[in-house]
């Protein structure tokens, strides 16, 4: 089961059926055999088949191959990640699978075959007593024949481009269009001539508007194309207005922090901050979530963890759940937060974990390291930095920090009770 | 160096050359590297060819219809018994690391791991446990709630112990800090992550379900 529907090139009409089977997942004799089979039920199939055929793009068409320039989720890849063309091609002929090359069938053969399962049908009603108004069904029969004809056309144009279809230099071209337009009026014709009992005038007006009718049918082919054509014109400005953009902005951020990289390369502490800080700047750049709304509190978090990760050139990992509105005292948090941060990497010397987690209760903070740890009560009086900025900070805004160290690491875990419970608990 | 009687088979799924060499000299020397691959075709050859233990799959890969590792897992899900993804990415979107999970890969680590913590991943996955990262927690916390609602499926919902777990995950403690802060042995701590994970892949929370909606993952 494939997650986009392509009418397969390995086609007998217009590949619709294969390209549902691959869809699906089913057997293509199967879905060919229901697509028959409803179209005997007020030609369902047939109006479900031309409906596909209008809607779902030929596979290896103008739109997949813009597809490629972007990843899974419709993200535009970078240029770093964008594998070489013919690594494309190469794909794309591993794909083919050979065993469901297209059988052989001419269209001749479809043809006969379909016209005699239709006289069967109508011979086979008209035993049966119904009055099925040959008058009627014949003509239409015409005029869906020359439709198709016509419409059998685009593909053929879609593959071979624009250019030459609108030249029509093959005589089979000319031929179809010309079968398609003459099978098509003339069955009109037939319709219009056949209603005797209309006035002159009104029958005329209804002719020419079923003339026109039948050309429009026999030309929307090519006004659809043109349609197309122009809409892939465009994306593919939009896309490389798109790639300008990223270009340009590798250009202004990655290149040249490589090349600060490269001066710096005896330096692994200088290497390793300037490499996290390009990797921060551009993360945020991809995968900025326009559609996703945040609150203040997480945003100003990352920042001071950034700047702590650029102060000391040590990672720190943030993780977040959930996000409140940046307050006052939610500002004193992060201030803790800064202070826990900077200590976790001035003096734990490892990489930081940041876990923040926003409730309909308050909002908690750990900040953890690896480094040696230190005793709490052995911080001296006058090292402000755990004492003041960190636990008193919390306790002045109502909130409480906890301090919890050992061989293995240091954890600070802060807790930042909501006003409105805060306020509660003080009645 | 001694290999052990059988080491862990692994093929390597990623479309960087440079970072293929380095995972392969970054691995501890009783994984066995068997094959790589760079596109989604090529992988699914090599993991149906090979059926190795463990499949180190980046989440963004060239070729197929541009689905990448997921495809890569749908089409070798009659291997899934014997055959464990582990999801490798330098993306930290909730998209890729959600839907990879979803799709039947057993855990997901970020590309900036060392060399000790990804063998130790290979091997966790390889017995049959899940590997969370610290980030992965963190979606799960988000995609589940943190807080305790009353839901009618088991599915939907973390049990507290699930919750504490996940939490100190996200809180970066290693499976054995876990089990010392909980007073839990290690295996207790990895049946509840593989609890998860289950969860993770199997629920219809509407939570969930409408977060992947809204990010086109169904």
């Amino acid at each position: 089961m494939s997650v986009k529907m392509y009418r397969t090139q390995a086609r007998v009409v217009a590949g619709v059926c294969g390209g549902l089977a691959v869809h699906l997942g089913w057997n293509v004799r199967m879905v060919r055999g229901i697509m028959i089979g409803a179209s005997f039920f007020f030609g369902a199939g047939i109006v479900f088949y031309g409906w596909l055929w209008l809607l779902v793009p030929l596979e290896g068409d103008a739109p997949e191959q813009g597809g490629r320039l972007l990843d899974a989720d419709g993200n535009p890849r970078l240029a770093l990640f964008r594998p070489a063309p013919e690594a494309f091609e190469k794909d794309n002929s591993g794909n083919s699978n050979p065993a469901r090359k297209p059988v052989p069938l001419g269209f001749r053969e479809v043809a006969i075959g379909g016209a005699l399962v239709i006289a069967a049908f109508i011979i086979f009603g008209q035993q049966q007593g119904w009055d099925l108004r040959l008058g009627t069904l014949i003509p239409l029969l015409v005029i869906v024949l020359g439709a198709v004809l016509a419409w059998m056309q685009l593909d053929d144009t879609r593959r071979v481009g624009l250019l030459s279809a609108t030249k029509m230099n093959t005589p089979i071209a000319m031929l179809r269009l010309g079968g398609g337009l003459a099978l098509v009026i003339t069955g009109l014709l037939v319709i219009v001539a056949g209603s005797g009992s209309w006035t002159l005038l009104w029958s005329s007006v209804v002719a020419s508007l079923a003339v026109l009718a039948g050309v429009g049918l026999v030309l929307a082919p090519w006004a659809l194309k043109f349609w197309s054509e122009f809409q892939s014109e465009r994306a593919g400005h939009i896309k490389e207005s798109a790639r300008a953009e990223i270009a340009a902005h590798l250009h202004d951020s990655v290149l040249q922090t490589l090349a600060l990289i490269q001066k710096s390369a005896h330096s692994p502490t200088d290497v390793t901050r300037l490499a996290r800080a390009q990797e921060r700047e551009l993360r945020e750049w991809i995968y900025q979530d326009s559609t996703h709304k945040s609150g203040a509190l997480v945003e100003r978090i990352k920042s001071v963890c950034a700047e702590a990760e650029d102060i000391y050139g040590q990672a720190v990992e943030v993780v977040a759940v959930g996000d409140t509105e940046l307050t006052e005292r939610g500002n004193a948090l992060v201030q803790a937060v800064r202070e826990a941060v900077l200590n976790g990497v001035r003096h734990g010397g490892t990489a930081v974990s940041v876990y923040v987690e926003a409730t309909a209760k308050g909002v908690d903070v750990f900040v953890k390291d690896r480094g040696a740890g230190f005793d709490v009560r052995t911080v001296a009086a006058d090292r402000l930095g755990v004492r003041e900025s960190v636990v008193g900070r919390m306790q002045r805004n109502g909130g409480t920090a906890e301090i919890i160290s050992s061989v293995e690491g240091t954890e600070v875990r802060l807790h930042l009770p909501y006003e409105a419970t805060a306020t509660e608990e003080a009645k | 160096m001694t290999m052990p009687a059988t080491p862990i088979t692994v093929v390597i799924v990623d479309d960087h050359a440079i970072f293929r060499s380095g995972l392969k000299a970054d691995l501890d020397r009783d994984i066995l590297i068997l094959a790589e691959a760079a596109t989604v075709e090529e992988a699914i050859a090599a993991v149906t060819h090979h059926q190795p233990d463990v499949v180190l799959l980046d989440v963004h890969l060239p070729g197929g219809r541009g689905q990448g590792g997921r495809e890569v897992i749908a089409g070798c899900t009659s291997l899934l018994a014997g055959t464990k993804f582990l999801a490798l990415s330098v993306s930290d979107s909730a998209e890729d690391v959600v839907s990879v999970i979803r799709s039947g890969a057993r855990g997901y680590v970020t590309k900036s791991i060392s060399g000790a913590e990804i063998s130790d991943a290979v091997r966790r996955v390889a017995g049959g446990d899940a590997v969370f990262s610290p980030r992965l927690a963190g979606f799960v916390l988000d995609a589940f709630g943190t807080a305790e609602v009353a839901v009618e499926d088991e599915l939907d919902k973390l049990s507290a112990r699930e919750l504490e777990v996940m939490r100190l995950i996200a809180r970066g403690y290693s499976y054995k800090e876990v089990a010392k802060a909980l007073f839990i042995s290690i295996k207790t701590v990895e049946s509840h992550v593989s609890a998860v994970l289950r969860k993770l892949q199997l629920s219809s929370r509407h939570e969930l379900t409408r977060w992947a909606a809204d990010r086109r993952l169904l």
